[in-house]
């Protein structure tokens, strides 16, 4: 038997001591651990409660109402925005594939077809679809008065030049207000 | 006249335009505007001339009898063109095509032209064309650019800017949506 198996094999003379020591601190300390917890557990409840109040309180409205409304915040808020720090933010949102993967589940969503063909559905759009024929004939109609208006006056000018007359100042027309 | 467009009234003026100053309209537009009234008669006289002779195909008139409708028909589609055109200028001064055109026909002093006027404006326009259009080339030359029907009748065409008829729909069915956004939904039974 080595030197060292006899030493762990020998019975501590220090244990009964170290546990002693240990069972006297334990019980001493028991009474400052409770009031420790104690306490810790009514600040916890102390903040919880004032978060409360704050949250159901008027004020908290009213100073995100100014906040909001102040110059200086908006100021710094278009100030960050115009920051490359922004533009950074946004590559990067856009490099991550997060947008993708976002519009890859939003186009595997139901609901989203769903909402699309309600739209499609709804009298708004369908009377904008049915617009759309008038409104290229609007168009259509808007240059041919227009060209037809600049086709006036140019024959009107040959016309003019070819018999060697003026232009003419056209007459006020009284109360013919069309 | 306000909202009166800059480009192609026509007018050669040195002083700022008065409010009450309106553009007189050239050939081009007129033509423009009869051809298509012109287009919308003949499609009817078409449609009515066809349908006429599908029923008469079907009756076994005397040839003479025949020859005699067909002249009622032919004083028919004339006496319905000019009523077409008296109808439309006496109301509201203006032919589809010239609703189109945004043109209006009035009197020398501005006011709506009375029936008897427009018969006489339609005669004119007839004996404008009949020497090889001759009557129509005033309007190249006269300050007020009127035609010979212009002058036998006593009437000018104006510009008469308004709203588009794709704007006029818009606007009923705006009408129509809000109406029934507004009135609440009958209770079910």
């Amino acid at each position: 038997m080595t030197d060292g198996e006899r030493a762990r094999s020998r019975p501590s003379v220090l244990s009964p001591v170290i546990g002693l020591g240990t069972r006297a601190a334990t019980a001493t300390l028991r009474p400052v651990a409770g009031v420790v917890e104690a306490a810790a557990g009514a600040s916890l409840r102390l903040q919880r409660r004032a978060v409360d109040r704050v949250l159901e309180s008027d004020e908290l409205e009213r100073v995100v109402i100014v906040a909001v409304n102040s110059a200086h915040i908006q100021e710094a808020l278009k100030l960050a925005l115009e920051s490359d720090g922004a533009a950074r933010l946004v590559d990067s949102l856009f490099d991550s594939g997060l947008i993708d993967r976002v519009f890859e589940r939003l186009l595997e969503s139901e609901a989203l077809w769903h909402l699309i063909d309600e739209i499609a559905a709804s009298p708004a759009v369908t009377a904008a679809i049915s617009q759309q024929g008038l409104g290229f004939a609007d168009e259509l109609g808007d240059q041919v008065r227009s060209r037809s208006r600049k086709a006036d006056d140019w024959m009107e000018r040959a016309a003019r030049r070819l018999v060697g007359r003026k232009p003419s100042v056209l007459p006020a027309e009284p109360g013919a207000g069309t | 006249m306000s909202g009166v467009p800059a480009v192609g009234v026509g007018l050669v003026i040195a002083d700022p335009v008065p409010e009450q100053q309106v553009a007189y309209v050239g050939l081009v537009t007129r033509v423009i505007s009869f051809a298509i009234d012109a287009a919308l008669i003949t499609l009817v006289d078409i449609i009515v001339g066809v349908g006429a002779a599908l029923i008469l195909s079907l009756l076994h008139l005397p040839h003479d009898l025949r020859i005699v409708l067909a002249a009622l028909g032919g004083a028919a589609a004339i006496l319905g063109s000019i009523a077409y055109f008296v109808i439309f200028w006496s109301t509201t001064g203006q032919t589809p095509g010239a609703r189109l055109m945004q043109i209006r026909v009035r009197t020398d002093d501005g006011q709506r032209v009375k029936p008897r006027r427009a018969v006489v404006r339609c005669i004119g326009v007839v004996l404008a064309a009949l020497p090889l259009f001759a009557g129509f080339i005033p309007i190249l030359f006269d300050s007020r650019r009127r035609g010979f029907q212009d002058r036998f009748a006593g009437t000018v065409v104006v510009e008469a800017p308004g709203p588009s008829i794709a704007e006029v729909s818009r606007a009923k069915k705006r009408a129509v949506y809000e109406a029934s956004r507004r009135s609440p939904p009958a209770p079910l039974d």
